[in-house]
């Protein structure tokens, strides 16, 4: 089952996730100003949490993590090179 | 970067078995006609407007109809869906979908039949990632089409498709079949 860990020290407390979610899997804790899971199971690991948040403080374990046929294999490996 | 020229003998065969590429020959031409899907898709929508939405969603659908032909017929929409899952394979992987608090995946509402479908692979998305398109743009109305289209022609029923969400890792689809629709 989907797990979902936050790095507090990362969340900015934008509130960014808890809007964009669907299924109100994540809710602002007022106290910490930081989001916190509520509703783990309703998780559809579609990931528009992590598109929004700035900090990237979310991530998600035991997924289904879809291809990424998009990627440009040759122009990652040009820029390791140069990065 | 030197481009390297393939030179042999090549004889007459009714099935060729060489595909005279590696995976690199593969991804390039997977990316260039990515690229040709992206380019084609922005195109349509500046020229028809949203009536792009509408000749893709009809292509699709073709394509749904004519894949599902094999498929045997049922009046089993969850039956109906597992066998699509294996013709659609894992380029287009879903599975449905409910919410915790719901009990069945399906849900009756009048005549109606509604099952939520999580979709995670798609080369649909992968396509606008690559061409850096938005997605529910009228290339999201080829997996519409094709969905409808196979259920139709599994069902003999008329269905429709919506989105509920997009996302980069997964898109949550509603499908409603109407039973009075034949």
């Amino acid at each position: 089952m989907v797990q979902i860990e936050i790095d507090e020290d990362a969340c900015v407390g934008c509130g960014s996730c808890v809007e964009d979610c669907p299924n109100d899997v994540y809710e602002m804790d007022e106290a910490k100003n930081k989001t916190k899971v509520v509703n783990l199971e309703d998780c559809m690991a579609c990931l528009s949490c992590h598109e929004i948040c700035p900090a990237q403080a979310m991530e998600h374990q035991d997924i289904h993590v879809a291809k990424r046929l998009y990627i440009d294999r040759k122009v990652n490996y040009a820029l390791d090179r140069i990065i | 970067m030197e481009i390297e020229e393939i030179r042999g003998t090549f004889k007459p065969e009714l099935i060729p078995k060489e595909t005279g590429g590696d995976l690199d020959d593969y991804e390039d031409a997977l990316h260039v006609l990515m690229k040709f899907m992206g380019s084609m898709s922005s195109a349509l929508e500046q020229v028809s407007g949203r009536g792009a939405n509408a000749i893709v969603y009809q292509a699709g659908k073709r394509m749904g109809h004519e894949s599902a032909k094999m498929m045997e017929k049922t009046e089993n929409l969850e039956k109906a869906l597992d066998e699509m899952g294996d013709v659609l394979g894992h380029e287009f992987y879903f599975e449905k979908w409910k919410p915790s608090g719901q009990s069945s995946y399906t849900t009756q509402e009048g005549d109606q039949v509604v099952i939520k479908l999580l979709f995670m692979d798609c080369v649909v998305r992968q396509t606008l990632r690559r061409t850096g398109l938005p997605q529910k743009g009228p290339l999201c109305y080829l997996l519409y089409g094709y969905m409808v289209g196979a259920v139709e022609e599994v069902m003999d029923i008329k269905g429709k498709i919506d989105i509920d969400h997009v996302g980069p890792n997964a898109c949550l689809k509603t499908l409603t079949i109407t039973w009075s629709g034949k």
